[in-house]
């Protein structure tokens, strides 16, 4: 039975504006940090007098926060040693034409708020952030979408990880401008979602106002299964993962209504969970991982969760179990993971074990066992989350806060804030927006972004599929400056700046190797003559390897950089020198062959074109010795 | 309209012809559409054009009048009450500290529906607001007032100076004072000369950091003062403030040599010219200095103090006229903060000696916070010691000002008053100035 997805973006977008939203520090990224300090964040209370969850779990962990600091990159304020200064005229002109953009209708008097976060993001404890703009639309994938609303606000802190018992941050990313626009939830089908996504970020380029490169767009995704409970995917960075992890939450989460229905289906109504400390019992366990851990004077812990046996492993969806969340939650606790009933056998518990704990228990086989072991401390903190875990397991799925990994999965982080709490910041007065200021917006509204695609279409002869490529890749300016620059056909220049460097990171090359500055300096050089077209790819292969630049590289080795011909030639001649290996060995004499070849042409011909070359002039070779042979 | 602070012109007739209050849910239509939201309070120097609602995903928006077609009150706003679980039962062991606040609130809790802060002083919401303290002491606290401590007056002091009296007659065995940071160290010194002798330490305590914020200072100052004041083996008054950046340590500074250096910095505050009394880690006391008194002897307070001191800061062309207005305004002791070794104009100094003449009393500091005066390496210092200027040697001018009132409280004036201002009381001047 399929059960309606429904997915809501809040895509956070970095401002292309010279300095920050309250400082007047530049948003740049630090390399190193020479100054240092550490804070305890406490949990602001609710009115009724009581702590938000979330707060709590952090707060709970026990944690400090070390902020480590470069003035390059931040000043006083964000070490909040300094009130705000006035709020960047130009980040709030960048965030109101985003919003006219969006046909979003602009608020009249601004009032910045403070966000309570306290996972020691920002040093304040608080998020500054504004409501620009209420709904709007644009239109994607055939459907027009609605925006909630539009948010200027102000980065967190860069999250460096944990170190011993505090967390890690450096200041240079707090008080980066970003606008946040929150869209109506959509229909969850992946490409659907991925489609919107992109077509957003489309709309936003087009303003000259978002701030380009890798961690400039983050989206937040807030997920839910046929009516049931949001949940909060944070800070996806990669469009293409979005699709992935669409489709992820609707395996997990179909997965824990599964699981919830299979308990009704029992009757159990309730998990009654108990836990208790097992580390006497598990004293002489089989299991390696425990034995570890107690010899490093870890405690054991037992959970029961009524009902559970067999629940806990089952995987109704590919890669998606209830052991598998649990282990989640303990991992955000600073712990390696859990070991359930369900995987005793896997893990090295043996069957009188399993009695052994079942009895201590007091529980049946119907009953799931839950193992937690690790440092006592983080064994006790862990252990009412996991609980509170196992026992929502009756209601499908849990509100909770989860972050993408890599492969476009999630994992668990704390549990989903209460209502968000803000408060005024009342260091910052509100700010009105004038009419000149609206007038001045509403004129530097863009035309539609797909005019933009069509012009460089027609202007550069170039295919609608590339011309879109050039727009999407966000270097559409570089690559009409190279044009004007250069007399290179245009397609060359494109398919250098766009497929190039995604073909070769495909190929295993890094990324950085195949930066901007470096294409652009292969391009030059393939225009001064210094280099063939089907060099480029060797030129910025042989530049990383040697860890220079591309105009070192040309400079220093002196080396002219080979056309087709050339190479071929040098193919010829290694084919014909070899001509008896490949007598003997046929199309396999190639590797060898490779090898030869590549030692007189590295830096000077790309390997690809060197291959197909040889490979052709081998086997013709092999075909003509075994007829003559 | 008591019910709608902050509105005034448009806005309040617009929000009174719907009937609203602050906290009510109102749907407002605007040109574009309808905005739900509650009614939340105006600033006092917001405009009279704007109608501000807080949405429901906790943001305010403020409206513009000229296109708002009218609102409706959706549903009368409820007051949320507020009910934090009750603080554990304290040990009897624990020592007694007496927690006085004026001002300057170091606990605070915020109303999320409107956004105001209120001070939170009682029992129950100290303890929930920072829980270590029940494990620090049993406090005992009270709201003496709560005013900006740049309206804190010499009568002020003269209440606090009491109100600690009797909290040592009632066997307390310290004394936390809650403080706005700006006037802290005048404060500070005005109680060491008041409470000279106390036989319990006497800890002033403030934030950088409003506490409505998850990285105010205030709980930890609070928490560091709370535990000294009840446990340290030595007595007197100190400012207890961030060491540095970081939330690990407390410094603790004399009463009498204490500064604010910064106007925002959590380690604003720093001891001139002395070391650190103590500095409080999250263990206790990790550092105490030599020399401060111990607890306990005899104690005979002079709680009072008498406004006619001024201070004049001498500049580069300040008229003459200065030292008569503060004359006329009634001062009878004036402290000069001079520049350098502790210097003014001739025609400045002429003025002081015709103060002096008057029946006045005129110190000299330095602008220079650190150091000495010395009126005897040039010729306009040995000019004002003709005249009768009194230097104060390394006093810091704030500190001399706070001095003088607590000298004229005592009903000293002439040379009785020159004397009083000269010798050392609670520490305000030190013998030896060290390198480094
Ligand atoms: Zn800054």
């Amino acid at each position: 039975m399929a059960e309606e997805l429904l997915v809501g973006l809040e895509i956070h977008q970095q401002l292309a504006i010279p300095t920050k939203l309250f400082c007047a520090c530049p948003p740049v990224k630090s390399e190193e940090f020479p100054g240092k300090f550490e804070r305890r964040l406490r949990p602001a209370q609710s009115e009724t007098g009581h702590l938000d969850p979330a707060a709590l779990f952090e707060y709970s962990k026990g944690k400090s926060d070390l902020y480590l600091w470069n003035p390059e990159s931040s000043c006083l304020v964000e070490a909040d040693e300094e009130p705000p200064h006035p709020l960047s005229a130009e980040g709030l002109e960048a965030a109101l034409l985003v919003a006219a953009t969006l046909k979003s209708n602009c608020i009249d008097e601004v009032h910045v708020m403070r966000k309570i976060v306290i996972d020691g993001s920002n040093t304040g404890g608080f998020q500054r952030t504004a409501v620009v703009g209420l709904g709007g639309s644009f239109d994607a994938d055939g459907e027009r979408v609605g925006v909630q609303s539009i948010t200027l606000e102000e980065d967190a802190a860069r999250n460096l990880g944990e170190d011993g018992g505090s967390r890690r941050f450096a200041l240079d990313r707090l008080g980066v401008a970003l606008v946040e626009i929150a869209l109506e939830p959509v229909r969850g089908d992946s490409a659907h979602v991925g489609a919107v996504a992109l077509q957003l970020g489309r709309v936003l380029r087009s303003t000259g106002k978002a701030a380009r490169g890798l961690g400039t767009i983050r989206q937040d995704m807030n997920v839910s299964l046929g009516g049931g409970r949001v949940v909060e995917v944070k800070g996806v960075q990669k469009l293409n993962l979005i699709p992935k992890v669409v489709e992820y939450e609707r395996r997990r989460q179909s997965m824990l209504r599964a699981v919830a229905a299979k308990l009704r289906a029992k009757g159990v109504r309730k998990v009654a969970c108990r836990s208790m400390d097992v580390t006497a019992t598990m004293a002489r366990t089989a299991s390696p991982v425990i034995k570890g851990l107690v010899a490093q004077g870890g405690a054991v812990r037992c959970i029961s969760a009524r009902g559970l046996a067999g629940l806990l492993g089952w995987e109704p969806e590919p890669g998606v179990r209830l052991g598998k969340e649990l282990a989640e939650v303990a991992r955000a606790g600073s712990l390696g993971g859990v070991i359930h009933s369900d995987e005793f056998e896997k893990q090295g518990v043996t069957g009188p074990e399993a009695d052994a704990l079942r009895n201590a228990m007091g529980c049946s086989v119907e009953d799931g066992l839950v193992l937690v072991a690790g440092r006592p401390d983080s064994v006790e903190r862990v252990i009412p989350v996991l609980v509170s875990r196992l026992e929502a397991a009756t209601e499908g799925v849990p509100e909770e806060t989860r972050a993408p990994t890599d492969a476009g999965e999630t994992r668990y982080m704390r549990p989903r804030p209460g209502s968000q709490r803000m408060y005024p910041e009342t260091d910052i007065p509100d700010i009105p927006v004038p009419g000149p200021l609206r007038a001045r917006v509403a004129k530097a509204v863009p035309e539609d972004w797909e005019s933009t695609v069509r012009t460089l279409e027609s202007r550069y002869s170039l295919s609608s599929d590339m011309a879109l490529k050039v727009y999407d890749s966000d270097l559409a300016a570089e690559f009409v400056r190279a044009c004007g620059k250069l007399r290179l056909e245009p397609s060359f220049v494109a398919s250098t700046l766009v497929d190039l460097p995604a073909r070769l990171t495909r190929e295993g090359v890094p990324e950085a190797w195949c930066s901007l500055p470096a294409l652009m300096a292969a391009l030059e050089a393939v225009d001064g003559g210094k280099a063939a077209k089907e060099a480029v790819p060797e030129i910025l292969r042989s530049a990383g390897e040697m860890g220079v630049s591309v105009g070192e590289l040309l400079a220093s080795t002196g080396r002219e950089v080979l056309d087709e011909a050339h190479v071929a030639a040098v193919v010829e001649a290694v084919v014909s020198r070899e001509s008896a290996l490949i007598a003997e060995r046929g199309d396999a004499a190639f590797s060898p062959l490779m090898g030869e070849v590549m030692k007189e042409l590295r830096g000077k011909a790309d390997g690809s074109l060197v291959a197909r070359m040889l490979h052709q002039k081998v086997s013709e070779a092999a075909k003509n010795a075994g007829r003559s042979g | 309209m008591g019910d709608l602070p902050g509105y005034k012109g448009r806005a309040l007739r617009f929000l009174q012809a719907a009937k609203a209050s602050i906290g009510d849910m109102l749907e407002v239509r605007t040109k574009w559409g309808v905005v739900t939201g509650t009614l939340v309070p105006r600033y006092l120097y917001g405009d009279g054009d704007h109608v501000v609602l807080k949405l429901k995903s906790g943001y305010n928006v403020g409206l513009g009048l000229d296109g708002l077609d009218g609102a409706a009150v959706k549903a009368k706003g409820e007051k949320p009450s507020f009910s934090p679980p009750p603080p554990p039962k304290s040990p009897e062991r624990l020592p007694r500290v007496a927690l006085l606040g004026t001002g300057g609130t170091i606990a605070s809790r915020i109303d999320y529906r409107t956004g105001a802060v209120k001070p939170a002083m009682s029992e129950s919401e100290l303890h929930s607001l920072v829980p270590e303290l029940s494990g620090a002491a049993k406090v005992e606290a009270e709201v003496m007032f709560d005013i900006l401590s740049e309206n804190v007056a010499p009568r002020h002091w003269g209440k606090m100076a009491k109100r600690v009296v009797r909290a040592v007659d009632e066997g307390v065995d310290g004394v936390v004072i809650t403080h706005g940071t700006d006037t802290l160290g005048y404060t500070a010194a005005a109680l060491s000369f008041a409470l000279a002798g106390v036989p319990v330490p006497v800890v002033l305590v403030g934030a950088q950091r409003s506490p409505d914020r998850p990285s105010s200072d205030a709980p930890l100052n609070l928490v560091a003062a709370v535990s000294v004041a009840g446990t340290a083996k030595f007595s007197g008054v100190y400012v207890a403030m961030h060491l540095g950046e970081s939330d690990d340590k407390i410094a603790f500074h004399r009463g009498t040599r204490v500064r604010k250096n910064h106007t925002s910095r959590r380690d604003a505050f720093v001891s001139v010219g002395v070391p650190l009394a103590a500095v409080w880690g999250r263990g206790g006391l990790e550092y105490v200095s030599e020399g401060l008194p111990p607890r306990g002897g005899s104690f005979s307070p002079r709680p009072a103090f008498a406004p006619g001191a001024a201070l004049l800061k001498f500049y580069p062309s300040m008229p003459p006229g200065a030292v008569r207005s503060a004359r006329r305004l009634g001062a009878r002791i004036i402290v000069v903060e001079g520049t350098g070794l502790g210097h003014v104009s001739g025609d400045v100094a002429k003025e002081l000696g015709l103060f002096v003449k008057s029946g006045g009393v005129a110190c000299m500091t330095s602008q220079c916070i650190g150091g000495r005066v010395d009126l005897n390496v040039y010729e306009t210092g040995r000019d004002l010691l003709q005249a009768g200027v009194v230097p104060l040697d390394d006093m810091l001018a704030e500190t001399a000002l706070a001095k003088a009132m607590w000298v004229l409280g005592t009903g000293a004036k002439g040379d009785r008053a020159r004397e009083m201002m000269v010798h050392d009381v609670a520490g305000e001047t030190t013998a030896r100035t060290f390198p480094g």
